[in-house]
Formats: structure tokens, C-alpha cells, sequence
């Protein structure tokens, strides 16, 4: 089958974009699947995370997914951050360093992931300088959005990233895409409520609300993320099942997405100029915690 | 005598980012010996440059768990963390006190703030 893949914007036209290519070729088995990227004028980096996804989700079926006709500034930017290397293009090098590479890991990868922010983002001197506290809290942020797809989303098809990095906007985008059972399903089995996908997500978002079961508790994660978007005037969008989550300068919006995601996506938009110094000064003590 | 034991995080995760939660894992099996025999555990964040709550829920969440609030407060000492590291420690304690006090009550209070499918 032939698809033709329209712009795709770090926004709720782009998740809808992706979700449609997924739901018209999900039942597809060994079958040639031609992705048309004539039409595809920009294509935001981070957004690879998601489309590397339902690609990889895709070629699971022993599909042949094949990108066509990309053109000259999408190709660029999809080879220097190392996505056009899965569909059979070289890696080219990023000369003003500002893509965070895409990549696929295993739920045991932890290690590698914290490896791969460190070396690709975090220590990389082409990155413009954030302020300590706030390299300290995007760094926390991007871990805690990782673990809770290792912790929830139960894939076995591995989980996906990619950043892009935008100077002269002083913006950060950062995406993590996940093939597991996503937040509504997760929700429905763990703590019984059969919620509508984008009021599981608004749920799992609150504080306390957890899926996790057993010894290890768990329920801030996604909350300490919203905080922190919140205080940095950043955004953060979640997509998973056919719920679609927003939350930007403190609010939040929903909408129903008109095909399912085969998982859920974090997309977090950076404030890098954000100059608060995020530390806490004198208010606890180490004998007030327990 | 019951004297201190002291635990460094760095040492046990052998990594400045204690993020994952199988690493936090490894530091709650020593806590959970530890306080199975009464001694008292001073545990060292030197060196350690970045925490997730999945990793405390891990490490020090858990022991709620397993042992009461009453224990874990006289045997177990943190030291050398940042503020906004402690903030997160404490916030990571509460919810684990939440969550083993009544998780079905916490559900039941969910069910009646959001409306159904």
C-alpha cells in the first residue's frame, strides 16, 4: 500500500497524522508498505520517536516499510539524527550539534538511556548552556518519563526516542514513544476504572494515582513532569490509545485522536532560556523526611 | 552495640544517575537487611548527581511496605542531599505511606472524582 505522509508538527495535527498512517496499515502482513514523503514539508525531529515507532510496529508484521521521495531539508535533519539509517540512508554528521539522536532501546536499557542523555545531549558543548538547576531538572524529567515506560508500559517491542534542539527559539523538544498497552488499558487493569483514553490519562497524570501494584509504589513521575513544564513555561503532550493530553502554562486540554496510538508518546517543549535557579533553600532537614 | 552502618548510594549503583528502578532495587535489599537486624543505616548520597522517583520509589518507597513508619524513622539517616533532592525523597515518602495505608480507599476516592468511560 501506498501512504502519503502530509507535514508533521510537534502538535495534535501531527500526532493525528501519525495515528491515521498507523490505523490504515496496522493489519498489513508481508505487504510493501510505501511511505510518500513528497508532501511532507517539515517533519519536527523529535516527532521520529513516535513515526519510528509505528514503522517499527509495522515492519513487525514483516512488512517492507519503504520512505520514498523525501525531500532535501526533511532528508537532512532524518539523516544527521541517525532515523533515515533504519530505512537504508548513511548517518550524516550534525555540524552545529543540535539533533539528540534517535534511538530504540529495550525496557532493561536504563543504563544505556541515561548513557545516551549524557553523551548526546547533556555533556555536548555545541548544546547552548541551561542553567544548572534547569540541566539538573530536564534531566531528571527525561529519566522519569523513560522509567515510567520501562515500569507501565509493559512493550516488548522497546521504546523510542529523539530530541531536536531549536537555538534561535530557545526550545528543546524531547519525545519518548512506547509499543505497550498503553495508559487506558494499563488504568482498566490495574486500578479497575474503565476510563475514557484521555481521562486516563488526565488520572494518571495526578498526583498519587498510580497503576503499580505489588511491593514498589509508585504515582509521581508524570506529575513531577507537569510540575516542571509548569514552572519553566515549557508544554508537555501525551498521546496514547486515542487520547490526546495537553498541558501548557498550567492548563490542560484534551481531544480524542480519530485512530489509536499502539502505545503511548511523552513529547515535553523545553524553555532552554528559562533562568529560575530550581533549588530549594533551607526548608527541610535530612531528619524531617521519614 | 548498635553502631551506625553506613551505605553509600554511589557505591552501590556504581553510577552518579540513580534513575532506574532496578538500581534502587539493589540499594532496598541492603536497607531491608539492614533494619531486619535493628541496625541503624546512615545512607550517603555523595557524588550522586541525579534522582528519579522511580529509583526512590525503589530504594526507600519500598520499605514502607515492610516495615512500620515508627522503624524505618528511628533506624534510618540520610545524608549529603541537595534540598530539592530531599524534597523529592520526602514527596516519594509520603506517597509510599499513602500507598500502603489503604490503596483500595485511594481507588474509591478516584472512582468518585472522575466519571466513567
Amino acid at each position: 500500500m501506498r501512504f502519503a505522509l502530509p507535514q508533521i508538527r510537534h502538535d495534535q495535527a501531527g500526532f493525528e497524522a501519525l495515528v491515521y498512517l498507523h490505523g490504515q496499515a496496522k493489519d498489513c502482513s508481508f505487504d510493501s508498505i510505501d511511505v510518500d514523503m513528497s508532501i511532507t514539508s517539515w517533519l519536527d525531529a523529535d516527532m521520529c520517536a513516535a513515526f519510528g515507532a509505528i514503522l517499527y510496529r509495522l515492519s513487525e508484521n514483516l512488512n517492507t516499510v519503504k520512505l520514498t521521495n523525501i525531500r532535501a531539508n526533511v532528508a537532512n535533519i532524518l539523516s544527521k539524527n541517525g532515523f533515515l539509517s533504519n530505512y537504508g540512508r548513511e548517518k550524516i554528521p550534525d555540524r552545529w550539534g543540535t539533533t539528540i539522536p534517535y534511538q530504540r532501546f529495550d525496557v532493561k536499557d536504563d543504563r544505556y538511556f541515561a548513557g545516551y542523555i549524557e553523551n548526546e545531549f547533556m555533556q555536548r558543548s555545541e548544546i547552548p548552556a541551561m542553567s544548572p538547576g534547569l540541566q539538573k531538572k530536564f534531566r531528571e524529567s527525561i529519566f522519569e518519563i523513560f522509567s515510567n515506560a520501562v515500569l507501565h508500559s509493559q512493550t516488548e517491542m522497546g521504546i523510542f526516542s529523539c530530541g531536536q534542539f531549536f537555538p534561535k527559539r530557545d526550545r528543546l523538544d524531547f519525545s519518548v514513544a512506547d509499543l505497550g498497552i498503553g495508559i487506558r488499558r494499563n488504568v482498566k487493569e490495574n486500578a479497575g476504572l474503565d476510563l475514557a483514553p484521555e481521562k486516563a490519562i488526565i488520572w494518571a497524570t495526578e498526583e498519587g494515582h498510580t497503576t503499580k501494584r505489588g511491593q514498589i509504589p509508585g504515582g509521581l513521575g508524570l506529575k513531577l513532569l507537569s510540575e516542571f513544564i509548569d514552572l519553566n513555561d515549557g508544554r508537555i503532550q501525551i498521546v496514547s490509545d486515542d487520547g490526546y493530553w495537553k498541558r501548557e502554562k498550567g492548563g490542560i486540554s484534551t481531544a480524542r485522536l480519530s485512530w489509536p496510538f499502539p502505545g503511548t508518546v511523552v513529547s515535553v517543549e523545553i524553555n532552554t532560556a528559562d533562568m529560575q535557579a530550581y533549588t530549594l533553600t533551607g526548608e527541610l532537614s535530612e531528619t524531617d523526611i521519614f | 552495640m548498635n553502631r551506625k552502618l553506613p551505605l553509600s548510594v554511589f557505591e552501590i549503583v556504581g553510577n552518579p544517575l540513580c534513575v532506574a528502578s532496578s538500581d534502587g532495587q539493589q540499594v532496598f535489599e541492603r536497607l531491608e537487611a539492614a533494619l531486619k537486624e535493628e541496625r541503624n543505616v546512615t545512607l550517603s548520597f555523595r557524588n550522586v548527581t541525579t534522582l528519579t522517583s522511580a529509583f526512590l520509589n525503589a530504594a526507600i518507597g519500598q520499605l514502607y511496605g515492610r516495615f512500620s513508619e515508627e522503624k524505618i524513622r528511628s533506624l534510618l539517616n540520610v545524608q549529603d542531599m541537595e534540598q530539592d533532592d530531599m524534597a523529592l525523597l520526602k514527596r516519594v515518602v509520603e506517597t509510599a505511606k499513602q500507598y500502603f495505608r489503604d490503596p483500595q480507599k485511594f481507588d474509591q476516592a478516584v472512582r468518585e472524582t472522575l466519571g466513567g468511560r
